[in-house]
């Protein structure tokens, strides 16, 4: 089997980290630096000669570009790309850390096949040609059988291109999805459709840089840390911008917030609603703006009326004198003022609506295409490898793929079955929903799915309800799985590909949509480790055994990259030496569209659709309207859950050095709260939900900076995975206390802000 | 000329990229770090104030560490407490007497940020420097930064009315400039830090420099050794103290052993 080539030609022996700094000129003389420069003796930098890689970050979803520092084959240290719009020469926790993922010891080494039952976790090792022939031979009889649309692929990460994209369309099921669809940005992504015709994108295109004010709804900036927004967000408040946060926890960016509205949970929407009703009722909106480029003002004027603060007030625990000045804050700034649109909205299960409410709320303040709102994004030109027509367009969507113009028909399979979730019955758009396909493993309805591929995502420890997972991994005919670690689900699959991490592999272009719209290049500093392999190389040996030759008709992947970046006038070496990036021209403001007569909104009407028909016309309200929530039962807290600086998801718990630094999470309750329950910071307690289920131990954090009706911890711990050395039994994971979820009837998001703990003694 | 770090804590928004940019850069053990970020909440629900504590090496230009050091390997250099540890002998002085409880023992040898003077050496900036998205930290010369620290300052006084410059004057003037939002309690960092004590002084400044006579040395050590002693003494009654007040059960000998 053919492994990586790896070019070391192209390599640019700069110090980037090291030559991008400038000293603040200190006069630094040799002094005792022989007896200092002993430790380390000598620094890595200085034992050969340092290589620069390129890459973008695989540590996160966020995309940082990165310059990779090795030494005698050896990867040592990753910082920031200069040149790189999102990453600026700087880089998170996370992405620092990328060295220690690519070396954690309890890394897949080697292809292996089920040998046990599922779920029991034994395996034999066995050779590529092994494990690529059976993978195939297998997904050829479920092909046979029930047609292409019985194989599911879900993916996630930033090499999830090759299957759940290219692959999936290449083979023809449409039951391709990635969690960043639906257990995340969907509804945000929909309802930005229905009111301006596009989607937020992957990188939220906030004019940051003119910002006067910045609203955060539930965004924990800094705990969240994407590398960007850090930036961003400290620099605009540093010259003065107000900030105003949402949430009923005070997070890191509540500690340094202006306006800090402690919101009772599922409150969202009547807050929004507030606001418009202030700032409509105060003449306080950029009529000029919308009378140009929205429709519906009339009836989002009439429909706001009796949403007053007072009316608010009471269902956000906030008072009106709060949501009013907040409101007028904003106003006063506009259309410098925003609210951020955020990630992970997939709440309670009216996310879309509550979506378009704070899109409404931004429109009132005029602030897309506008200096210091939000700017339009757009994509770099970049054209694809040559290929046949895929069997299934349009199919996985998320991150990094549109998921297909939206139509009133659903992409079909080769077999004319549609995507097995109940798009356009049990909700009306959006791309494939990952959680709605279990049921199906299940139940076969409306059909069977026989086989399923996981590349990179977390399967237990991502999808509510784990239990109803594991009995669908029962069921199926087969299960391959792509992953680096062994993950809980690993244990559940047929066949492992063991993949090399983003470092040790070349991989797909990574094009942002942005400002400045560009392109990222992955190429790799080592060869990759162990038996592992690229997943691009996975996807086209696989293809080449299944039939699917015409879509891989490049011999290496240089070939492949080189071919897409003739287009733009590069190829794979002078993209390096260029510095990894290759920058185009974006269009960002309105002024720009009103010069070449277009509209840049792409709805039906080219405007902004404060009213929407398109949810009217299926029965939805065309404005948003309060729904309260569930109320958690006696004796309940409501769980919230989301990030701590150091860790990704459910991917980076085992990296040695991330878990050096947070090796558990702790469960923030309110101090008055835990005192009452006899419960001081340190006290480990299991937590068990109103289904029973139980979770832990985890460690109590009593504090006061949380409301007394939630409980709050980072995702992604509580992990079950005997491979996984620090991570294996480390704290409570959010995941598995989730009995349940509650549907989005418009976008196919998952909310999960629905399950209720309490704390409960033992296991 | 005196080097230092700015910290500027109303820009820190707690992501730890400086712990791991740390870590990496100079390749410390798996589980060592130069630097700890731990968060501070002060009031109730909902009228808080918070942030994070940076917990690192403040350099301090009378630095304790280097005056215990009985090696040699704690030295200043360019206004900054380096660390040689091949020099270190383990003795643990240094942990012991800092009075901003930093270094820490590390297999079997003293371990605390040294500026990163190798890096700085060659022409670049500390690792942590290089990578924090806030920009709340930066390096340079000492006069430079702690004018720069005083214009921040001036310019978030409508936003924290008690803002100020940390680093100045304490320990004899720090290397670690801090620009913070409030008072330096608020973040448990001591207003003023306790002063090297005689005993210490002698130490460094009579005991070392001469050629020196086994009593004066065991006096003087002595000295050195009951200092240490009672912090320990004063670190084991806090501790104590905090578990009552934490509530929890010390391990009562009479009920344990039944």
């Amino acid at each position: 089997m053919a492994r990586v080539k790896l070019d070391i030609t192209r390599r640019q022996f700069l110090a980037t980290g090291l030559a991008g700094t400038a000293l603040l000129g200190t006069g630094m003389g040799p002094g005792r630096s022989n007896l200092a420069m002993r430790y380390p003796d000598p620094p890595w930098f200085a034992t050969g000669e340092v290589v620069t890689t390129y890459n973008y970050c695989d540590m996160c979803p966020w995309r940082c570009g990165i310059a990779v520092q090795s030494v005698d084959g050896k990867v040592i240290k990753i910082d920031g790309n200069i040149l790189d719009p999102k990453s600026r020469g700087k880089l998170c926790g996370r992405g620092q850390a990328g060295v220690s993922f690519m070396n954690d010891p309890d890394r897949l080494q080697s292809p292996m096949i089920r040998t046990g039952e599922r779920g029991e976790g034994k395996f034999r090792e066995v050779t590529w040609e092994e494990a690529l022939d059976y993978t195939a031979e297998k997904i050829l009889a479920i092909k046979d059988t029930y047609g292409p649309e019985a194989l599911a692929i879900f993916g996630h990460t930033t090499g999830d291109f090759w299957f759940t994209d290219y692959f999936a369309q290449a083979w023809g099921t449409p039951n391709a999805a990635k969690p960043s669809s639906s257990l995340c940005l969907s509804p945000r992504d929909e309802a930005s459709k229905l009111t301006f015709g596009f989607p937020v994108g992957g990188h939220e295109p906030m004019d940051w840089d003119e910002m006067e004010c910045i609203t955060l709804i539930g965004s924990h900036i800094g705990e969240d840390s994407r590398n960007t927004v850090m930036q961003d967000f400290v620099e605009a408040r540093a010259r003065g911008a107000q900030v105003i946060v949402v949430d009923p926890r005070f997070s890191s960016a509540a500690a340094k917030a202006d306006y800090w509205l402690p919101i009772k949970p599922g409150t969202d929407t009547a807050l929004l609603l507030a606001w418009a009703n202030v700032l409509i009722t105060e003449n306080r909106f950029d009529r000029a703006y919308l009378d140009e480029w929205a429709t519906g003002l009339d009836e989002l004027t009439a429909h706001v009326r009796e949403f007053t603060p007072e009316w608010a007030a009471p269902i956000t625990d906030l008072s009106a004198e709060q949501i009013r000045a907040t409101a007028r804050v904003m106003s006063d700034r506009s259309p410098r003022a925003v609210i951020m649109p955020g990630r992970h909205v997939v709440w309670y299960g009216n996310d879309t609506q509550r979506m378009r409410a704070e899109f409404l709320v931004n429109s009132l303040l005029g602030v897309y295409g506008r200096h210091g709102g939000m700017y339009f994004n757009k994509s770099p030109f970049l054209e694809a490898y040559p290929h046949p027509p895929f069997a299934v367009t349009g199919s996985s969507g998320g991150c990094s793929a549109e998921p297909g113009e939206e139509s009133d028909v659903l992409p079909l399979g080769p077999t004319g079955k549609a995507r097995a979730d109940g798009a356009r019955e049990a909700f009306l758009r959006g791309p494939t929903a990952m959680q709605e396909l279990i049921d199906p493993m299940i139940t076969d309805d409306p059909y069977r799915i026989a086989g399923l591929v996981v590349y990179g995502v977390n399967l237990l420890n991502s999808i509510p309800i784990p239990n109803r997972t594991i009995e669908a991994l029962k069921k199926l005919d087969f299960v391959l799985a792509v992953d680096v670690l062994p993950q809980e689900h690993v244990a559940w699959a047929d066949v492992v590909f063991p993949e090399a991490t983003y470092l040790e592999r070349y991989d797909e272009l990574s094009p942002i949509a942005h400002k400045t719209p560009y392109i990222q290049m992955r190429e790799p500093a080592v060869p990759p480790m162990y038996d592992t392999m690229p997943g691009w190389m996975m996807a086209r040996e696989l293809g080449l055994r299944v039939g699917l030759d015409a879509f891989f008709k490049w011999e290496t992947i240089e070939e492949y990259l080189d071919t897409r970046l003739r287009s733009v006038g590069s190829n794979l070496e002078k993209m390096h030496d260029d510095g990894g990036v290759i920058i185009q021209e974006g269009k960002p403001y309105l002024e720009d569209f009103v010069a070449d007569g277009e509209t840049p909104f792409h709805t039906a009407s080219g405007k902004i659709q404060l009213a929407s028909e398109d949810l009217a016309g299926a029965g939805f309200d065309a404005i948003p309207v309060y729904e309260p929530t569930e109320e958690p039962p006696e004796g309940y807290y409501r769980l919230l859950y989301g990030r701590v600086p150091v860790h990704t998801f459910a991917k980076t718990q085992n990296t040695p050095a991330l878990s050096a630094v947070y090796p558990e999470n702790e469960l923030w309750i309110n101090e008055d709260e835990a005192t009452a329950l006899g419960y001081v910071t340190g006290d480990r307690v299991w937590l068990e939900n109103d289904n029973g289920d139980r979770s832990g131990p985890i460690a109590v954090k009593a504090t006061q900076r949380i409301r007394k009706d939630a409980v709050f911890m980072a995702h992604g711990f509580g992990q079950n995975a005997e491979g996984l050395t620090n991570a294996n039994g480390r704290g409570a994971s959010d995941t598995k206390l989730m009995s349940r979820y509650k549907l989005d009837p418009i976008s196919g998001g998952g909310g999960m802000r629905v399950n209720f703990v309490r704390l409960v003694e033992g296991g | 000329m005196a080097s230092a770090f700015l910290l500027d804590m109303t820009r820190c928004i707690g992501c730890e990229a400086c712990v791991l940019a740390c870590k990496a850069g100079n390749q410390l053990p798996v589980d060592t770090q130069y630097i700890e970020l731990i968060e501070h909440t002060s009031g109730t629900f909902p009228d808080l104030t918070g942030g994070f504590q940076n917990h690192r090496c403040y350099h301090c230009a009378d630095a304790t560490c280097v005056a215990v050091c009985p090696t040699g390997a704690l030295f200043k250099e360019d206004g900054l407490t380096r660390l040689d540890r091949d020099a270190c002998s383990g003795c643990g002085y240094c942990v012991q007497s800092c009075p901003y409880e930093v270094p820490v023992m590390s297999d079997g040898r003293s371990s605390k940020c040294d500026g990163c003077a190798a890096n700085v050496g060659a022409g670049g900036s500390p690792w942590c420097v290089t990578t924090c998205p806030a920009k709340a930290l930066e390096f340079g010369v000492r006069d430079a930064i702690l004018a720069k620290a005083k214009e921040r300052v001036a310019a978030i006084k409508d936003r924290y009315p008690k803002a100020q410059i940390y680093g100045e004057t304490q320990a004899g003037g720090l290397g670690l400039i801090l620009v913070l939002p409030d008072d330096p309690e608020t973040l448990d960092i001591p207003a003023d830090p306790p002063d090297a004590p005689a005993v210490v002084d002698l130490w460094k400044h009579v005991v070392q420099p001469v050629s020196m006579g086994a009593t004066v040395l065991a006096a003087a050590g002595a000295g050195v050794l009951g200092i240490i002693a009672r912090r320990n003494h004063m670190a084991e009654l806090r501790e104590v103290e905090e578990t009552e007040k934490a509530g929890v059960s010390s391990g009562d000998p009479d009920t344990e052993d039944v």
